[in-house]
């Protein structure tokens, strides 16, 4: 549960927690400090070499970050003296200090920690308010409105589509309305198995307290351990464990949103209703540009009896696609189910700590002269698929079983626990990474889309490939490393997530490079056929391809609720539309 | 308000797909003629060269019978197939089977030995057809890159049948991947060629199948597998058939938009388009395409027609210029262009009709494709002389034909044409002053600095001006130049009129007393007839000066005979002699030089042999991957290869380093990985000898015991190379033996004798001595050359020489320097020694070598 002030635990310039980070140690030796997490205080031995070789970087050119914030670089907190009055009034807890300012304007993408490390701020929130339940927030939208200011929700702050940049053009006072502090649980029903949650709980804590009471949601972005409940309807989210508990919204039974026009709600919570459309379409992915939401009734199962992790080999990727496509064509596929290309395959090999005993390393140089010399795989083609089951342990067995022997039909062979484990692991800690990147001239990003089955090997190679070439013409020195794996599986298609990194060493303008590389990867997977995101959001990042994407009458109609639900553009984020 | 007009038409196409190109002096680059070295060495060898071209991504091609499965079972054919079978009512087997009938008479079946046929044949037919075939190496090197990194489509021009040849054989030539090229179904029609073609690569498309949807669904997909697999480039005719009358055709846009469609639909991520121009001096069709334009209707493709257009053979075609043009790249041109929706909306696999944006696109692309290939068509001075001659019917005085020529040649470089003009001032000089060597007197070897002296008392008599790329004659120079020729014009014509006696009257072998009359004769008749005025031909000088310079160019033979000497005009191009000798040394067992026994039986350290090569001298200073002498040049390209010179670097390009340069693996061991080719020293080996099996030549008289062969077995290390020879002859056997000399049509004396030869050798393919002292002669390579009794001389000690062992080729391969008319060369070399073993002891005596080398013919 996180304080009004998050940067006394987390970085204020980079991902996560103070206390965890890739460092090199003394020796030279790449370890992550911290114990927070399963890879904490470990050291990793070939990951330097990793490093080195696949960036061709130096671990004697280093690029430092400011240490701390110089507040004389912040633009100062424009606040109008009644509003002041008027907030002072409603007893909702406020801020214009500006670490706490600087902390609500910006989320994870690349250009804005680059911006944070390099200590420059264009426009920033004025003022932060903490309200702490639905009605602090009807009070301070009406404020809003009153004073004609401007209000960005701010929930857990990962976002990676610029969506909390403030509009340098904004000329209203910005009020970041921080949702931390409306955190709890309102109710548990067990009889429908549902419970109301304010919208500002973070995931790792919701899925604490249910537990509490032999619950969870499933809900499991890669963020969850920073982002909230609101973040997550207000930018579609989707989960790890979707293919059990849903996407968000199939997660949702209910919403209560503060506009400026008033409260939007539903008369009751049930299973499905024929209304017209689904108003809660119209709120989820709506990005902060409509109103705050404040309480979501969500669906709860009980924590499931047994987990088993497992992880398979595949000769290539083609066949691990066409794996993963079959699992999704008979509908038998487990809670999770990833497929990691060979160079994240590396990857991740580069991430494994110093073995303990020398039995475990006999054994892995066991499996791997299995896989590579009896099996004939090719360590450089081959590529791995990280399973994660769930429920009874019976049925996990019994799933279990069928899913290898659909992987054993694509020529997949079983790499073990260990391995599964691992690679959901690494998702959280892979994060860190690239502070650690930005130190050595590194910089790096991830991006995502959704696509019909026919098209990913396509969409894949496509899009590695065009990355490849636009680093040539623009002068990166280095090839750039670009991977992807396909972390959701749908009946009509997948979810395709690419890491994209490059080493920028004599490059003068490193971020605007990257931004034209980075938009030139998505014109080719809107071109592959792929879509502008599959969980991300629009934000302001991907706007100018909000129209080709859902054509102008689509855009229109979003523009025509933005008008009637907030003429006045209080919450003018300026994401979206 | 047009200018308004043209600037919305072009805001609604987008950017302009072709933009005004720059007129005035574009880079071009250099042509190479890859006749030349096929003149030099065996077409044979050059059939069975390694041939292990680079493809898209390291793909292995797949069989074509593995590419039509692939195709019938598509989801686009099957899709069709079963819409079909919906509409008609008929079973989807039966149209499966129709599709399998359209897949087998459309599909290529692509042999490496067909290829290599047409390796053999083409050689000879191009050799005798033309001059000089003209390529420009850097539009090679360019497709190779293209090849490796994306599909690419091949766009020759199309003028000739030459055209869908020429550009197979060029690529082999390179060792580039064969494309797959779309015939016209007419072709097939053609019984043997059409088949022959068919493994060559050709694919063939019906000329109209507009309406017939199956048939359209497999020949897209067939073409479309092809290209998105990387299997091999595909080459087709924008003009979609020969243009008869040299003029550019519109463009046909089907094959073109199939193309294209796996980049629309992301298939693949790139495509490349090469425009490619084909430009002839002189048309293999030119009558036949006058005929059919006059309304004689064209003769259908068939293959007697075929065999009789052979008298075409003893024609001069001239020069073919084919220019590679730079790759475009596909994605390149759509981007902007295209709107990518309308694929993604649809299954792939669905046929669909293109939208309006993509049609236009395919247009402009088609255009565009068309006016990069006119922009390189070559133009020689030839076409512009026919050009000026076609105005000035039916005749026009020589001088203003020149001179016309002249001034219509500035105009093309004016309007941007490509023109390639052989007129080099110093290669005409250097040409005539090697001609004149026996009338006038010249220094010997320094052709250079007498032009440049020419050049310069020209100059100092104001009857040129010289700048750095031009020399021309001044107005006031003329009277000195004109007095200089008139003086310089009677050998010239005098030189000419005996070249021509020799080339239309002169007997094959001929003495010199038959010589001068003869000469003389000929000169009288036309001197008689007006059709001369150089009396000074009649001059027994200049005619004994003549034949002393043909046959120091080497183009009469000059033989001494008991009564005195006979020429012989020499047809072919003859034996380059090499100056070889050979010493015979006979130290007794006991001597000062060596010790009496054997050295021991160890190998050598690797290390040390690795020391006697070094690629860098110790000081650091690179040496030449070529010869080993000191390299200051670097390749520019991946700056690791060091050469001596440009020349080395040329020839090691062209022999491999191409292939390694862009490979960064290979660059990184590049500084010692040594070419085959270029060993500064010859490898060691062992020597194994054996006495040559009696049962192997069945037909030979020899007694074995006297004759031994000699074979070479390596050191373990060497096994390798040792394979590799051993593949190399497999690869021969694979073609039939008797398709290739079917195709030989006639078997000549030389065939015999070098069939002869390699039935010889065929039990020891790897002899590289046979020993066999003052017994049987050696056996022979070619009909032609063989020493008489009195071409071996007697030794010094008045002794006859007689044979004593022969040097077979194989020991080029052995010693890497068998590289084609780069390296020495020989087909057997003969070795004559003293028959009374004179001066024994510790000293070297010369002995008598005979060189005799594969018959041009033959090989």
């Amino acid at each position: 549960m996180h304080g009004k002030a998050r940067q006394e635990l987390l970085k204020w310039n980079g991902w996560g927690y103070n206390d965890s980070k890739f460092i090199f140690n003394k020796k030279g030796q790449a370890e992550f400090t911290g114990r927070r997490y399963r890879l904490g205080g470990m050291v990793l031995p070939t990951f330097k070499e990793w490093i080195e070789k696949t960036f061709g970087a130096s671990l004697e050119h280093k690029s430092t970050s400011r240490a701390s914030l110089n507040v004389n670089d912040v633009p100062p907190s424009v606040v109008n003296e009644e509003f002041l009055r008027d907030l002072i009034a409603t007893k909702i807890s406020y801020s214009q200090d500006a670490e706490d300012r600087v902390f609500r304007g910006h989320g994870h993408c690349l250009h804005e920690i680059f911006a944070l490390r390099e200590g420059i701020f264009r426009r920033i929130p004025d003022i932060v308010v903490w309200p702490v339940c639905h009605e602090d927030v009807v009070k301070i939208v009406e404020l809003a409105c009153k004073h004609s200011l401007c209000i960005i929700p701010f929930g857990g702050g990962t976002s990676v589509s610029s969506a909390l940049e403030c509009p340098e053009e904004e000329k209203r006072t910005i009020v970041s309305l921080d949702t931390s502090q409306m955190n709890r649980i309102l109710w548990i029903d067990e009889k429908n198995l549902t419970a109301c949650v304010e919208a500002g709980i973070v995931g790792q804590d919701l899925e604490k307290q249910l537990a509490e009471s032999g619950f969870c949601t499933g809900h499991e972005p890669d963020s969850m351990e920073f982002s909230s409940l609101g973040g997550w309807v207000a930018t579609r989210a989707s989960g790890m464990k979707k293919n059990i508990y849903g996407n968000i919204e199939d997660l949702v039974i209910h919403i209560k949103m503060v506009t400026p026009r008033g409260i939007v709600e539903k008369n009751c919570q049930v299973p499905r209703m024929s209304t017209g459309p689904d108003i809660h379409h119209f709120i989820m992915g709506s990005e902060g540009t409509l109103g705050v939401v404040t309480e979501v009734t969500i669906k709860i199962r009980p924590v499931p009896e047994y987990q088993k992790y497992g992880s398979v080999v595949f000769p290539n990727f083609e066949r691990g696609v066409a794996c993963l496509r079959e699992v999704a064509k008979q509908r038998c596929a487990p809670a999770s189910i990833r497929l990691v290309d060979n160079a994240q395959f590396q990857f991740g090999h580069a991430l494994k700590p110093q073995v303990a005993s020398i039995f475990t390393s006999f054994l892995d140089g066991l499996k791997k002269f299995y896989i590579t010399k009896f099996k004939g795989f090719d360590p450089n083609v081959l590529c791995v698929a990280t399973l994660l089951f769930e429920g009874d342990r019976e049925k996990v067995l019994q799933h279990e079983k069928q899913v290898y022997d659909i992987a054993t039909k694509f020529g997949g062979l079983a790499a073990g626990e260990d391995n599964g484990q691992r690679g959901y692991m690494l998702t959280f800690v892979i994060a860190y990474l690239r502070d650690l990147g930005l130190d050595y001239y590194i910089i790096g990003e991830s991006f995502e889309t959704s696509v019909p089955w026919d098209r990913v090997l396509d969409l894949c190679r496509n899009v590695k490939e065009r990355i490849a070439r636009e680093c040539k013409e623009k002068g990166v020195q280095f090839a750039p490393f670009s991977t992807c794996r396909v972390t959701q599986t749908y009946d009509a298609g997948a979810c395709v997530y690419f890491y994209f990194a490059f080493n920028y060493r004599g490059i003068s303008d490193p971020i605007h490079v990257y931004e034209q590389i980075e938009r030139a990867a998505r014109e080719e997977i809107l071109a592959n056929g792929g879509s502008l995101s599959h969980h991300h959001g629009v934000g302001k990042l991907r706007k100018r391809w909000m129209k080709e994407s859902i054509s102008d009458v689509g855009l229109g109609m979003l523009r025509s609720v933005k008008e009637y639900v907030d003429p006045n553009n209080i919450f003018g984020n300026k994401n979206l539309l | 308000m047009a200018a308004a007009a043209a600037a919305a038409g072009r805001a609604r196409r987008g950017a302009p797909v072709y933009s005004q190109k720059e007129l005035t002096s574009k880079k071009r680059g250099e042509f190479e003629d890859i006749l030349e070295e096929r003149r030099m060495s065996s077409d044979l060898r050059y059939a069975m060269k390694c041939y292990a071209p680079v493809i898209y991504k390291g793909l292995s091609p797949c069989k074509p019978s593995a590419i039509k499965s692939a195709v019938l079972h598509s989801e686009q054919v099957q899709y069709v197939i079963r819409q079909l079978a919906k509409e008609t009512g008929e079973s989807s087997d039966i149209i499966q089977e129709a599709a399998m009938e359209i897949l087998d008479e459309m599909g290529h079946s692509m042999q490496l030995g067909a290829v290599r046929f047409f390796a053999f044949t083409l050689s000879k037919i191009f050799k005798r057809l033309f001059q000089r075939v003209c390529v420009n190496e850097e539009g090679m090197q360019r497709l190779q890159q293209a090849i490796q990194e994306h599909p690419v489509v091949l766009l020759p021009s199309h003028r000739s049948y030459v055209d869908f040849l020429m550009l197979s054989y060029l690529l082999y030539t390179y060792d580039l991947a064969l494309p797959v090229i779309a015939a016209g179904i007419d072709f097939l029609g053609m019984k043997i060629v059409g088949e022959l073609l068919r493994r060559a690569g050709a694919f063939f498309m019906r000329r109209s199948f507009g309406g017939n949807r199956l048939y359209w669904a497999v020949f897209a997909e067939y073409v479309k597998t092809m290209l998105r697999n990387g299997y091999a480039p595909v080459e087709f005719f924008l003009e979609g058939t020969r243009s008869r009358t040299a003029k550019t055709l519109t463009p046909k846009f089907g094959l073109l938009s199939i193309v294209m469609e796996p980049f629309f639909k992301r298939e693949v991520f790139d495509t490349y388009l090469v425009p490619i121009s084909i430009s002839y001096e002189r048309i293999l069709e030119e009558s036949l395409y006058a005929y059919e334009l006059l309304g004689v209707p064209k003769p259908k493709e068939s293959t007697s027609g075929l065999l009789k257009a052979r008298r075409i053979l003893s024609d001069n075609f001239g020069t073919i210029h084919i220019y590679v043009g730079q790759p475009v790249s596909l994605r390149t041109l759509a981007s902007g262009r295209i709107n990518r929706c309308p694929y993604n909306l649809v299954p792939r696999h669905l046929p669909q009709k293109p939208s309006e944006d993509i049609q236009e696109f395919v247009s402009d692309v088609a255009y565009k494709m068309e006016l990069l290939q006119i922009e390189n068509m070559v133009l020689s001075p030839w076409v512009l002389a026919a050009a000026v001659l076609l105005q000035n019917l039916p005749a026009m005085d020589f001088e203003l034909l020149i001179e016309k020529t002249l001034w219509l040649k500035g105009l093309t470089q004016t309007f941007g044409g490509f023109i390639e003009w052989p007129e080099e001032v110093y290669s005409c000089f250097s040409f005539l002053r090697d001609v004149f060597s026996d009338e006038f007197i010249f220094f010997p070897g320094i052709s250079l600095k007498d032009f440049e002296e020419g050049c310069f008392l020209l100059t100092k008599c104001d009857a040129i001006q010289t700048t750095q790329q031009e020399i021309y004659p001044t107005d006031k120079g003329s009277v000195v130049i004109s007095f200089l020729s008139a003086m310089f014009r009677p050998f010239l014509e005098g030189y000419q009129l005996i070249f021509r006696y020799l080339s239309k009257e002169a007997k094959a072998a001929f003495t010199e007393k038959q010589f001068i009359p003869g000469v003389r004769n000929f000169v009288f008749q036309l001197l008689e007839k007006g059709n001369t005025q150089c009396y000074e031909a009649l001059s027994s000088d200049i005619q004994k000066n003549a034949l002393a310079a043909l046959v120091q160019l080497g183009a009469v033979k000059k033989k001494k005979m008991t009564n005195g000497f006979t020429y012989s005009i020499n047809q072919e191009a003859v034996n380059k002699i090499l100056d070889m000798f050979v010493f015979r040394n006979q130290l007794p067992r006991r001597n000062d030089t060596y010790p009496e026994e054997p050295p021991p039986r160890e190998p050598p350290p690797a290390s040390a042999a690795a020391a006697v090569q070094p690629r860098r001298l110790r000081s650091g200073a690179a040496l030449c991957r070529v010869c080993g002498c000191l390299g200051p040049r670097v390749c520019g390209r991946c700056r690791r290869a060091a050469y001596c010179g440009p020349e080395h670097q040329a020839l090691d390009w062209r022999r491999g380093h191409r292939r390694t340069c862009a490979q960064p693996g290979a660059a990184d061991d590049l500084e010692d990985a040594v070419p085959d080719h270029n060993e500064f020293l010859f490898p060691e080996y062992e020597i194994l000898i054996e006495p040559e099996e009696p049962e192997s030549p069945a037909d030979s008289s020899v007694d074995p015991d006297d004759e031994a062969a000699i074979d070479t077995s390596g050191n373990s290390d060497k096994q390798e190379e040792l394979r590799a020879t051993g593949s190399a002859s497999e690869a021969l056997e694979s073609l039939d033996e008797e398709t290739l000399e079917a195709m030989a049509k006639h078997e000549t004396e030389d065939d015999k004798i070098f069939q002869k030869f390699k039935e010889r050798i065929a039990a020891e393919p790897e002899q590289i001595i046979r020993y066999c002292r003052g017994g049987e002669g050696p056996i022979w390579v070619s009909g032609e050359n063989v020493p008489e009794e009195k071409d071996i001389p007697n030794c010094s000690c008045g002794a006859k020489r007689i044979f004593e062992f022969q040097i077979m080729p194989q020991l080029l391969n052995h010693m890497k320097v068998d590289s084609l008319g780069e390296s020495i060369d020989w087909g057997t070399l003969v070795v004559y020694t003293c028959a009374n073993n004179c001066n024994e002891g510790n000293q070297y005596t010369e002995e008598f070598i005979w060189k005799q080398d594969f018959s041009a013919g033959s090989m």
